[in-house]
């Protein structure tokens, strides 16, 4: 009996040992990256203002960034190494990591084990300021910047670069071969430039349509020329369902967009990706590409002996619009760290330390990104990116935004984006009439505003 | 008297022990599975965003819009197209790899192994595989078309909405098949040689032998292979995510792949979760009903 009793208390032991053990190691992993440092609690606990004045209090700041491509991760290292050498009393602790799961989904998942970063790369701004997240970006250095985007009246972003304008990339020798000598001034004079490729027996355009927001580059370009050129405010106006994707100049985009499509775009652009886009214009698959300027490295990387060419596309008048206004999006602080006020002195001198143009300058370069501050730099860089800077740089050219990058009242449905490029991917396949398409986006948006007004 | 009391006393004293061992894995999956489950249930009522503390209640709208969303209706058609598809060729060709790797006299542990390979891969890298087979510009399949002079018949594989679903389908018959063709092997093993003898002196020919021997007395391996196979058509998503995202348009979308996108990518965790209740529902009643179907045809010997 006694021993049977033993063998009942060993395997409630063992059991319970079991339990602890997988509890141990879920404890063991949350603490893996960071760096041992002295603890906010006792530094903002030391505070006292003589102190502060002699010797900076020793503060310790955690920052979030997206790491998804290598050369901005790398560019922001860069920056951080040289902000903790020349602030030897500010601990950075970086929470950064390259995960699978998208930088929104990190950041979730970051906020709800309770490590939600105290300097952190916000792109979700509306998403996290509507949580209570994020503290407003000190009045101080509201002056760094040309463009500073706001939510509701408030800015909390410090943008760490503009939107980068778009544009056709071209093979110049597949323009000569057809006989262009010209870039054209309007859009159909561009026209005519494809209809030259595909009489030189030369694909005109690579799509890479399996990459759904590769979509929106086209796309984008018809809505902006015909639709946000004239006025910036139509999403709002949407939501108040005072316009609709039936009215004459959008239905006008798309039947552009359909044309396009349907005659001048390489066969198998819906399962192209972005990525393969490069490679085919190289191999002198097709002639051009409509993308942004982070594609001239990537296709100078593929084949450096490649005659490439760079231009903002106009629209039927001559105009030209890019993208190109910074997104609500940026450095931001977070609202617990925002409590501290030696967080905030130190969050203050990371975003003027960032953004000083000696610093930002190298930022700019390694990152191959468009500056967002109002100070004037020169900026080292390729003839092609000289160009693209230029036509960023060049107040003669309208500055626009995607249909996804507007904010605040104009801010359209987040779930709309890729359902809309969806559909317009199907009106190309099923040869669709582009008014009853445009009455079925009417429809999908006025549900997803219901959706998410609940 | 006496007896009976030690007995009962006997029995007690062990469901008490078995509890202890029971305790662990009970808890750990309370706490992962069963109670994230049935609170998911109360999230379906909401439009949670997945983030922001305060949730708030909408009663059956969620419901309402998938009812009414064609985008829903479109992948729900897909979803049970895929798994009608999938099980039936899945399950032949499985069945008939099982049959000839059984009879094949040369090289049956190297017929094996090959067939079974495809089934150690990731359905992610077997997407990526695919893709890269059936791509329109570099693939090996358009490639050949084009080095036997049938040029014409190329086709962008998963950018044309009438072949995008049938690549996807073909892809997953042959990433699969191998699995199911182990458990059919295992059965068709098990069937004693003297029944075939019996019916070949009664003079009954190859295929006799397979459709009134060999294919019933295989019941049970195909009422695992159907409900296996069925679940996994059900479920699956990891190859669209990769081959198609779901495209072109919303060719290719299934209600795995719907969820995943509304939860995870829009940031609609409530309409995601009240998605994910009807396809647990759906799984749930094609489970039961074909167990009770196929459990029927199956012979004891």
């Amino acid at each position: 009996m006694a021993s049977k009793r033993l063998l009942k208390l060993a395997s409630g032991i063992l059991s319970a040992s079991l339990v602890l053990t997988a509890c141990g190691g879920n404890n063991g992993n949350s603490g893996s990256s960071s760096s041992p440092s002295p603890s906010p609690s006792a530094s903002s606990g030391s505070s006292s203002p003589q102190a502060s004045q002699d010797t900076p209090t020793p503060v310790t700041l955690s920052i979030g960034y997206a790491t998804g491509d290598p050369a901005g991760k790398k560019a922001i290292e860069d920056v951080l190494d040289a902000f903790s050498a020349a602030y030897p009393h500010i601990t950075i602790k970086n929470l950064s990591e390259t995960t699978s799961d998208s930088y929104l989904d990190w950041l979730k998942t970051k906020d709800a084990v309770g490590e939600f970063p105290d300097v952190v790369e916000m792109r979700d701004t509306k998403v996290f300021a509507d949580a209570g997240k994020l503290a407003e970006l000190p009045e101080e250095l509201h002056g760094l910047f040309s463009y500073l985007p706001s939510y509701e009246g408030k800015y909390y972003n410090a943008p760490l670069s503009a939107n980068a304008p778009n544009g056709i990339l071209y093979s110049k020798k597949a323009y000569a071969d057809a006989g262009v000598t010209e870039l054209p001034k309007t859009y159909d004079e561009f026209i005519a430039i494809q209809e030259k490729l595909l009489a030189s027996g030369t694909s005109p355009i690579v799509v890479g349509g399996k990459d759904l927001w590769h979509m929106g580059f086209w796309v984008n370009y018809f809505l902006i020329s015909q639709v946000y050129a004239k006025d910036p405010d139509w999403n709002s106006k949407r939501t108040a369902q005072t316009a609709s994707f039936t009215d004459a100049q959008v239905v006008q985009a798309i039947t552009d967009y359909k044309e396009l499509f349907s005659k001048y775009v390489d066969k198998g652009w819906l399962s192209t990706a972005d990525n393969q886009t490069a490679s085919i214009l190289v191999s002198g698959k097709a002639a051009q590409l409509f993308s942004g300027p982070w594609m001239i490295g990537q296709i100078l990387e593929a084949d450096p002996n490649f005659e490439l060419g760079f231009y903002a596309l106009p629209d039927r008048e001559g105009k030209t619009t890019v993208v190109g206004l910074p997104g609500l999006s940026g450095w931001s602080l977070s609202s617990e760290a925002a409590k501290d006020s030696n967080k905030v002195e130190a969050f203050s001198a990371f975003v003027k330390f960032f953004f000083d143009p000696a610093q930002y300058k190298t930022f700019i370069e390694n990152s191959g990104s468009i500056p967002s501050t109002s100070a004037k730099m020169d900026i080292e860089a390729n003839e092609i990116m000289q160009q693209v800077l230029a036509i960023a740089a060049d107040p003669g050219i309208q500055k626009s935004m995607m249909i996804n990058q507007w904010y605040g009242e104009n801010a359209i449905p987040p779930q709309f984006r890729n359902w809309y490029y969806k559909l317009l991917q199907e009106l190309i396949v099923n040869k669709g009439d582009v008014a009853e398409y445009m009455k079925q986006a009417d429809a999908e948006y006025d549900s997803n505003v219901k959706a998410n007004q609940q | 008297m006496s007896a009976s009391f030690v007995k009962t006393k006997r029995k007690t004293w062990w469901k008490d022990y078995a509890l202890w061992f029971i305790l662990p894995a009970f808890a750990l999956y309370s706490v992962f599975v069963i109670w994230p489950t049935l609170s998911s249930i109360n999230l379906s009522f909401t439009s949670w965003d997945g983030i922001n503390p305060d949730i708030r209640y909408i009663g059956f709208e969620n419901f309402k819009e998938m009812w009414n969303s064609p985008r829903v209706h479109n992948a729900l058609i897909n979803t049970i197209y895929l798994a009608i598809a999938l099980v039936l060729l899945e399950n032949i060709v499985a069945l008939a790899l099982a049959v000839l790797v059984d009879k094949v006299r040369w090289f049956r542990n190297l017929f094996r192994s090959i067939f079974y390979f495809p089934v150690l891969m990731s359905g992610i890298i077997m997407g990526f595989i695919w893709m890269i087979i059936l791509n329109y510009n570099f693939g090996v399949v358009n490639q050949l078309l084009d080095a036997i002079g049938l040029g014409n018949l190329k086709t962008d594989w998963l950018g044309n909405p009438d072949f995008a679903l049938l690549s996807i389908i073909l892809s997953t018959v042959w990433k699969a098949a191998g699995y199911y063709m182990i458990i059919y092997l295992a059965g068709l093993q098990g069937i004693p040689q003297e029944l075939m003898e019996a019916a070949s002196i009664d003079g009954a020919g190859r295929w006799k032998q397979f459709r009134h021997i060999t294919f019933p007395l295989l019941a049970g391996a195909t009422t695992v292979c159907v409900m296996l196979s069925m679940i996994g058509s059900l479920k699956m998503f990891d190859q669209i995510a990769v081959m198609t995202n779901g495209g072109p348009g919303f060719a290719t979308e299934t209600l795995t792949y719907i969820i995943y996108r509304v939860a995870f990518g829009e940031g609609r965790q409530g309409f995601g979760t009240a998605l994910a209740l009807v396809l647990f529902i759906l799984i749930l009643l094609i489970s039961l009903v074909q167990i009770k179907v196929l459990r029927k045809r199956e012979v004891q010997m």
